[in-house]
């Protein structure tokens, strides 16, 4: 997973910092300077670090960052990873759909009912807690503006 | 001049300003803790709250608040991985992973001791450094300006990961955050730069919604993989006393938080290069205090110096960023900018005068910082009991609470939906980094000084064509990069050879 991840960040880079310093050659000198020297290093940074992965030199590069929990199964930690994922897009997907202050306590809702398995009671006063706290903090203190969904 | 410095105190201390500093307290304490709210914002929203202040009452309502935004936001950011301002981002990486390991009270006592020294050293260098520190300010144009932000990314990029490998994902990872800092249109020359026509781009990526996915997106997946609290399975303990425990750890590598304080200084002094700088220089000159690799090692597992170098640094910036605001009008930062406007709806005009005639209102706002951190922090240290309780409840309960308050605090930055996306485009970008073993640090070090490098290297190459890179001041500083990045490397060599020796 250590190697596929840093595969894939390192041909994404690629292929961003290529089509950076591309489209920064057909700008004015002004605009195109720092893309240009900041995307042509990135780009031969990244083949070295594609070139390393792929020719299998591996020694170990831990990084001064938090290690994401490897003592359960891969396949669960897929499995955990993708559900996580569907729950934010889902969420995204209800504010977009319904806005904030529907979406907050729905999802709050939902949550702690499908992924927490919590009873009914427990799910709708915790609900009504965040949303209340959503309100008065955002909505009634800070007035920030937000917009109604696509549906109401 | 001593007469002014207790005249101000005095004038702090009187009840209407006092009352006004414990509303500004108040305030900063919250937008502090929720992630996404920015100090610089509330700062603008309050401005025209103090049209009927005198000007200290107006200081102290204004710097009360600002000044305890970085304390609070240390806690969110140690809690729960997700930065609570765009300047405690640093924090992150070894408070958090203290919280993990059911250390929370600990890493909460040392980030808030450590802010209060760093508070303390700002205001003391705002104080004492007025008068000395013109000509320092002078001397730096813009080519030695884009040297420091050079500096600053070879410091965390060469720091941030082990071995060569590990320097070169520390620098792509930083060539990366450069490179994404140029979506937008470009300031000289009006193009559009990596938008993708959309308008939403034209004015660059926000810096909240980028720090809240790269950083808080991987911590809420690891958490939901998990299954459990923050600090997993581990026993909550007597958590008030790991508090006192944090507290013992800045006196324990004192020095390095007063250095890491005046980095913090430093850095506010310099218009331009922002408060979110000084944060991971000084995290970089924490690890780099590190004596051995084996000892830099354990930077990002938990290490409490990690904790102590940001805390500091963010919150001496603060005395650090008046000192040009106050005595040229030149403000060191955006909320620096904001607060000059306050300055003069007060009838106020920085500069000389504010070293002469109204001293007593100079001296005035160095104690508020003061005043402002210390009553924050002793009302932290009485509820850190119950903050660190909150990382032994369970993840399942706190999954959907973060959620929305990431996913609000994102979309507030420009209220567009876009915000969010971006928010899911960094956090696979950061699930990837950490599955890979990048260091996230530079890309957000890269991200933060883009402007102002592209800004600085623009002039420098404009108005000195190559001769820029011949001034003493950017040779020094050249040499200091090389340097910077060829230390670890030598350290490293260094310990082999030792080991080989004892084999």
């Amino acid at each position: 997973m250590h190697n596929r991840a840093s595969l894939i960040l390192g041909v994404a880079i690629m292929i961003c910092s290529g089509w950076a310093v591309y489209a920064a050659s057909g700008w004015p000198w002004k605009a195109a300077l720092f893309p240009m020297v900041i995307g042509i290093p990135v780009f031969c940074m990244a083949a070295a670090e594609v070139a390393w992965v792929l020719l299998g030199k591996n020694p170990a590069a831990r990084a001064m960052d938090f290690q994401i929990s490897s003592d359960l199964p891969e396949g669960l930690v897929i499995r955990r990873t993708l559900l996580a994922a569907a729950w934010m897009l889902g969420f995204f997907a209800v504010i977009v759909l319904v806005g904030f202050p529907v979406a907050v306590p729905l999802f709050v809702f939902l949550y702690l009912r499908l992924q927490g398995r919590e009873g009914w009671l427990f799910s709708a006063i915790f609900s009504a807690i965040v949303w209340a706290l959503f309100y008065a903090i955002f909505k009634w203190l800070l007035n920030l503006p937000f917009p109604a969904g696509w549906l109401f | 001049m001593i007469e002014a410095f207790f005249e101000g105190l005095l004038l702090v201390l009187q009840w209407k300003a006092f009352a006004f500093m414990l509303l500004g307290i108040l305030l900063g304490f919250w937008v502090g803790l929720l992630p996404g709210l920015g100090g610089t914002t509330t700062l603008a929203l309050m401005l025209p709250f103090i049209y009927a202040m005198q000007p200290i009452e107006g200081f102290a309502f204004l710097l009360g608040m600002h000044a305890v935004v970085a304390t609070t936001g240390d806690i969110t950011s140690v809690l729960f991985g997700v930065p609570g301002e765009g300047t405690t981002a640093a924090t992150i990486l070894d408070g958090h992973a203290m919280a993990k390991q059911g250390e929370a009270g600990r890493a909460l006592g040392a980030v808030l001791t450590s802010s209060l020294v760093g508070a303390i050293v700002g205001a003391v260098a705002l104080a004492l450094a007025v008068p000395v520190v013109r000509p320092l300010v002078l001397s730096f144009g813009s080519p030695e300006l884009f040297m420091i932000a050079i500096v600053g990314l070879a410091f965390i990029a060469s720091l941030s990961a082990e071995g060569a490998r590990g320097m070169l994902r520390g620098f792509l990872a930083g060539g990366l955050g450069l490179l994404v800092a140029t979506v937008g249109q470009d300031p000289q020359a009006g193009v559009a730069r990596f938008t993708f026509d959309s308008l939403y781009l034209w004015g660059g990526l926000d810096l909240v919604p980028v720090l809240v996915g790269i950083f808080a997106i991987p911590e809420i997946i690891d958490l939901a993989v998990r299954g459990t609290s923050i600090a997993g399975e581990l026993p909550a303990g007597r958590l008030s006393k790991g508090a006192f425990e944090g507290v013992k750890d800045t006196f324990r590598h004192f020095w390095l938080t007063i250095r890491c304080s005046l980095i913090g200084t430093f850095i506010g002094i310099m218009p331009g290069i922002g408060g979110a700088v000084s944060q991971w220089l000084a995290y970089g000159h924490a690890a780099q205090s590190a004596r051995t690799p084996e000892e830099r090692k354990r930077f990002g597992q938990g290490d409490v110096r990690g904790v102590l170098g940001p805390g500091a640094a963010n919150n001496s910036k603060e005395g650090g960023a008046l000192i040009p605001t106050v005595a040229f009008g030149v403000p060191g930062s955006s909320s620096m900018a904001i607060l000059l406007g306050g300055f003069f709806l007060m009838g106020l005009v920085p500069g000389p005068d504010m070293l002469t005639k109204h001293l007593t209102v100079t001296f005035s706002m160095v104690w508020t910082i003061v005043l402002a951190n210390v009553i924050t922090v002793a009302a932290c240290f009485l509820f850190l009991n119950h903050l660190a309780r909150l990382t032994s409840v369970r993840g399942q309960l706190l999954i959907p609470v973060i959620l929305v308050l990431i996913f609000v605090g994102s979309y507030t930055s420009n209220s567009h939906y876009g915000d969010i996306l971006v928010m899911f485009v960094f956090g696979a970008v950061g699930y990837l980094m950490v599955i890979g073993g990048w260091p996230r640090a530079p890309f957000v070090l890269g991200l933060v000084l883009g402007k102002i490098a592209e800004n600085y290297l623009y002039i420098s190459v404009a108005r000195y064509e190559a001769a820029w890179l011949t001034r003493p001041i950017v040779l020094v500083l050249l040499a200091l990069a090389v340097g910077v990045v060829l230390y670890p490397l030598i350290q490293s060599r260094r310990a082999r050879s030792r080991k080989a020796q004892h084999a």
